[in-house]
């Protein structure tokens, strides 16, 4: 147990931290613990973790999606439009708006993995060739409401739990067996330590790097069609936010941003952590601009840690070696 | 008087003596040769010198006065400069920047004054009569040739009293090689000091006055380089060696051949090499250093692209990439040069290190089995009897030793019969030295087919079976039986190549 | 040497004069500008195409309109362009500019010594959070992108708490600073020179020099004895002073503060140097380059105009543009290795 702990510190703190915060939450606002409140953390939060779930993927993996914004956005409006309010074409646009998240996906990972294009430039590419495209197609105005079946998947209850707290745990348990019970993330670590020593090891580096984008792919266009749920319609930019917090959610739960270590369950806390933070501040009278200091100085701190605990490791590598 | 003066200088890394009472003296205006096989303590000694390292004992006089600068800035301030093989040049930067670096001549604005440079450049490479070098050619666009050429006009830009060349002609083609050892005269004959360090006699022969060889970290003689033979510095450079490091050597090898390579070619450093490693054999691969071996090892792996045809066990194989080779039973597994940088995910424990090659081993429908994985881990732990707190111990913080049991046990869970090992034995203390030699003969007498390269001589001649010798890309001799000697391979890879 | 020990090589040059006496390399010097080129011409097409379709752009008042388009951007991405050489990234420029904005929204009197105080005081705002940047990266050993990550969204915030919304007022002869003229030319025109002198400078001086040498092989430069850390001070301080210049030229434009204007300039800061063949592996890219792809990204949007289709093609085609010209320069750069090799 404490071997589990040692290893996996950083995320153990994420957990921790998001307690305290929790606590000192409740403190400042009493009904903040209340059932419906936390339900309502809870389904905030999930949007902002399954995005954070390819985002995950592909960081351990030694990258980073800057594509997620409008491949989520894109998912939104392109279902908006072709289900036009009606549940049954769900059955086809779903898939389908999933295949085209995975199919971006493969874009970035191609070309990052076989044509060597520096990961920030080429998820940046078809991030604002998304949008373009999107703007184009929707000449900018808004597009019809959300179909009733997918607004029950985002704000939804079955038993007085949210669907979509379902849907994110179930999601939580793929990426944990990915992660940890399957060949692929060994492959995904091993890549992410040392690209050099995957690929003597016989570690099959391109198809892994363009799986990871392939995910983060799929998991943007779905959070993408559970928001427009949520928010009732879609709306252009509503992925913007999700840039930062996918990336900040992920770093957060202790994956250095170098790749190669970091679990998804740390990002869950992560995602809670900002999404509480979010709560706490309305609750203390503070502004948005002061949220947006405390995710930055949150981010330094945990980063800080984790620099810290690698400088204490090299210490420990460079004692062996003398 | 003489202007360096070494007495009882010794340095120690962690358990490893490095130098122990080493002495050296040599004058102003002579070029004095460094001598020793790999290991014996020369380049530690030069990096003392240069300031890279500094020592734990001992004393360095220069023109009398004790010496112990704090970098290599201080020692170039005190006027020793040297010329390493590792570079420490800029690729980015043009050939005449990386000269001056960070000692440019300037123009009021602060600015790199050009002109000056130019012709400061210029003076010096007609000075030395350098070859033929464009100053304002990016430095990346060079061959490694003229890198080597570069740094040692950026060791000369410093006007140095003493001069060390570690090795500097081992990268030059022979015209060049030619005009090293000329300017290695003119420098002397300005009242210099240059420290030379080469393994070609021939080039030592030609314009060392004195000579001193070390051997395992210590001076075992100096001499006048004419009075003395050939024969005499070979001898007093190997000694005389403990030979029970060694396993018993049994023959092994069958008729059956495991890996046949013909007509092998990589890049330009491995040319059109044939040779046959058979079943239960050990096959050396020998040489000195950047003949082809690291080129022919990689190529081998699938880690370089090469071309030429390999069998193994009688079957043609197309290697292009690590994948292909390591394919179970049949494959090829490798021991990698640079265990940190090829070998081991340093930041993980010890069993992700060992599985990694073999993750299908213990897949059952997808999912991994810890229950099997342990097993496979234990199974090596045991076998190779690796000292680790728990199989989760960070790969990074074993000793060197037993980060090598956990790469050869993580090329052995592959189940390939032909290994192939690249020194390795580097880094590594006695006693594991001593097993895994004995688990190499272990290994063959199971028939597995092992080619094995080392940077020390003496363990190709008591643990291989056959030895190659490479030189210059290709194989320059095969040694068996009472020819595999350390004198026998030296003069395949040393006496015999082109005099300067 | 035998005409077997090095194939390759031989085969490459057949003449031993040649090695003798190696002319220019006309090839690996075109191969070496490829990127750059590539932008050239990028721009060359688009003003091409834009002045057949529209009357008056080869003009005075073109150039000056269109300078003055692209000037915000092109300050954010000199600092960026210095940081890139290095062989880092700076997010934390979005901050900055939003900061810098609000502060001379809220700050600015009709006063010039008020307004040149806090001018001064921008400025060095800007310098000392970069320098801090820096001391981050090297200190704590951290990764410039999740630092300057971090940095981005304090520096937003602080913004937000100085100025909740767009507004402020910006004093009319500052806003005018933008279209004052001398010999034809207005000031961003001769702001563009000035920074490509500083440039010229700055790549000759010593400490250009080694931030490019730092960029190019960190270690060699170490081995060379060059401080890492002073380096990186100089350089994200850099960054930041160039961001905050890019903050007072852009309350010019907009006559206003604005919390969030900021992030509009951080990806198309690297954008612009990487079209402009700038690496992001460092070591490598001038800022003429930096500032030709600026125009690009900028013309683009009246080139959109003058075609008549819709605006929204713009990210398109900039995504477009930002990936052939990053394809360029990986294929150049393979084609110098394998001759290198």
């Amino acid at each position: 147990m404490s071997a589990f702990l040692a290893r996996n510190r950083l995320i153990v703190l994420a957990y921790a931290g998001m307690v305290v915060l929790l606590l000192v939450t409740a403190l400042f606002s009493p009904g903040f613990l209340s059932v419906s409140n936390m339900r309502s953390t809870v389904v905030l939060a999930a949007f902002v973790g399954i995005v954070a779930l390819g985002q995950t993927f592909v960081i351990i993996g030694g990258g980073i999606d800057l594509s997620v914004p409008w491949v989520l956005n894109s998912a939104a409006i392109i279902m908006a439009l072709l289900c036009g309010g009606q549940d049954l074409p769900l059955v086809w646009v779903m898939p389908l708006l999933l295949a085209g998240g995975a199919f971006i996906g493969l874009i970035n990972g191609v070309g990052v993995a076989q044509f060597g294009v520096p990961p920030i430039i080429m998820t940046l590419a078809t991030n604002v060739i998304l949008q373009g495209l999107i703007l184009v197609l929707t000449g900018g105005s808004p597009t019809p409401s959300a179909p009733a079946l997918i607004q029950f998947l985002s704000v939804g209850r079955i038993g007085g739990f949210p669907v979509i707290a379902l849907i994110w745990l179930a999601l939580t348990l793929v990426a944990t067996l990915l992660l940890s019970k399957a060949a692929f993330g060994r492959h995904l670590y091993a890549l992410g330590t040392s690209a050099t020593v995957a690929e003597f090891s016989g570690v099959p580096t391109a198809r892994t790097t363009i799986l990871t984008y392939v995910i983060s792919g799929l998991t943007a266009a779905f959070a993408g069609m559970l928001l427009t749920g949520y928010s009732g319609q879609a709306y252009l930019g509503m992925g913007d936010a999700y840039l930062f917090t996918s990336i900040a959610a992920v770093a957060i739960g202790g994956a250095s941003i170098l790749g190669g270590s970091g679990h998804y369950l740390g990002t869950v806390a992560g995602a809670m952590v900002l999404t509480i933070l979010t709560g706490l501040l309305p609750a203390l009278n503070l502004s948005s601009g002061a949220l947006l200091i405390v995710y930055g100085a949150v981010i330094l701190l945990t980063v800080s840690i984790g620099s810290e605990t690698f400088a204490g490791l090299g210490g420990r590598l460079r004692r062996k070696e003398s | 008087m003489d202007l360096v003066t070494v007495k009882g200088l010794s340095k120690r890394y962690g358990g490893i003596v490095a130098l122990s009472e080493a002495t050296f003296s040599a004058r102003a205006g002579e070029v004095h040769a460094l001598l020793g096989e790999n290991g014996a303590g020369k380049s530690t000694f030069i990096q003392i010198l240069s300031g890279a390292v500094k020592h734990d004992g001992g004393s360095i006089l220069v023109d009398g006065t004790d010496y112990r600068p704090a970098n290599p800035d201080a020692a170039q301030a005190l006027g020793i400069a040297a010329v390493f093989q590792e570079l420490s040049l800029i690729p980015d930067l043009s050939v005449e920047q990386n000269i001056w670096f960070r000692h440019e001549p300037r123009t009021l604005l602060r600015t790199v004054n050009r002109g000056e440079m130019r012709r400061k450049t210029l003076a010096l490479l007609e000075k030395y009569d350098f070859p033929a070098l464009r100053p304002d050619q990016e430095l990346r666009r060079l061959t490694l040739a003229e890198r080597q050429i570069v740094e040692i006009a950026k060791g000369l830009a410093k006007d140095p009293r003493i001069l060390i060349l570690d090795e500097a002609t081992s990268a030059l083609p022979a015209r060049e090689a030619e005009w090293l050892l000329k300017l290695t005269r003119q420098l002397a004959a300005e009242g210099r000091l240059v420290i030379f360090i080469s393994h070609r006699m021939a080039e030592v022969r030609a314009i060392a006055d004195r000579l001193t060889i070390f051997r395992n970290g210590s001076t075992v003689a100096a001499h006048e380089a004419n009075a003395v033979s050939d024969n005499e510095i070979v001898t007093q450079m190997i000694g005389r060696h403990l030979d029970r490091l060694y396993p018993e050597r049994v023959a092994t090898a069958t008729d059956c051949i495991a890996l046949r390579v013909k007509n092998f070619s990589s890049g330009s450093r491995l040319s059109q090499v044939d040779f046959a490693l058979r079943e239960g054999e050990v096959l050396g691969v020998g040489g000195l250093q950047g003949h082809g071996q690291r080129e022919l090892f990689q190529a081998l792996f699938g880690a370089s692209k090469a071309s030429g045809s390999i069998e193994l066990w009688g079957k043609p194989t197309l290697i292009n990439n690590p994948r292909q080779a390591l394919t179970g039973k049949d494959g090829i597994a490798l021991v990698p040069e640079d265990r940190r940088g090829q070998g081991l995910l340093l930041t993980k424990s010890v069993r992700e290190n060992l599985t990694l090659s073999v993750i299908k081993r213990f897949t059952e429908n997808g999912l991994l089995s810890r229950q099997k994985e342990a097993a496979l881990v234990k199974e090596m732990v045991d076998f190779l009897r690796i000292k680790a707190g728990t199989s989760e111990q960070l790969a990074g913080t074993l000793s060197g030793g037993n980060q090598q049991k956990v790469i050869f046990g993580k090329m052995l869970l592959t189940q390939a019969r032909v290994l192939l090992l690249y020194d390795p034995t580097r880094g590594v203390d006695v006693g594991t030295k001593g097993e895994i030699f004995q688990l190499m003969r272990d290994l063959a007498a199971k028939g597995y087919a092992i080619l094995f390269h080392s940077s020390d001589m003496p363990e190709l001649v008591h643990v291989a079976d056959r030895v190659m010798v490479m030189r210059n890309g290709g194989i320059a001799a095969a040694l068996e039986g009472d020819h595999i000697s350390e004198e026998g391979i030296l003069r395949a890879a040393m006496l015999e190549t082109r005099v300067a | 040497m035998s005409a077997a020990e090095r194939p390759l090589e031989m085969a490459q040059r057949p003449a031993e004069e040649k090695q003798a006496r190696p002319g220019i390399d006309w090839r690996g010097r075109l191969l070496d500008r490829a990127p750059f080129l590539v932008a050239c011409l990028m721009l060359a097409l688009i003003v091409a195409i834009y002045g057949s379709l529209q009357s008056g752009v080869f003009t005075l008042d073109e150039i000056n309109l269109d300078t003055a388009a692209a000037m915000t951007l092109m300050l954010a991405a000199t600092g960026q362009t210095i940081v890139l050489v290095r062989g880092g990234i700076d997010l934390s420029i979005g901050g900055m500019i939003s900061l810098g904005t609000v502060i001379a929204a809220t700050r600015f009197t009709d006063d010039p010594s008020t307004t040149a105080l806090w001018t001064l005081i921008i400025l060095a705002l800007g310098f000392l959070i970069g320098a801090l940047n820096g001391l981050l990266i090297s200190l704590l050993k951290l990764q410039p992108f999740l630092v300057t990550l971090a940095t981005w969204s304090i520096l937003n915030g602080v913004a937000m708490i100085i100025l909740p919304t767009d507004g402020g007022s910006i004093p009319v002869w500052w806003v005018g600073f933008a279209s004052a003229q001398l010999f034809g030319l207005t000031s961003p025109v001769w702001m563009l020179l000035a920074l490509l002198l500083f440039w010229w400078w700055f790549r000759a001086t010593r400490v250009g020099i080694t931030i490019q040498a730092a960029g190019s092989n960190e270690k060699s430069a170490f081995l060379s004895g060059v401080s890492i850390t002073r380096v990186n001070l100089v350089t994200y301080g850099l960054s930041g002073l160039f961001a905050a210049g890019a903050a007072l030229f852009l309350v010019t434009q907009t006559g206003a503060g604005s919390p969030t204007i900021g992030k509009d300039y951080i990806l198309p800061s690297v954008a612009a140097a990487v079209i402009g063949g700038v690496s992001l592996f460092g070591g490598r890219g001038h800022l003429a380059g930096t500032l030709i792809g600026a125009f690009v990204l900028t013309l683009i949007g009246n080139l959109v105009f003058v075609l008549h289709v819709s605006s929204y093609w713009q990210p398109v085609a900039s995504g477009v543009i930002l990936l052939l010209s990053v394809l360029a320069s990986s294929v150049a750069e393979k084609a110098a290795r394998n001759r290198v090799q």
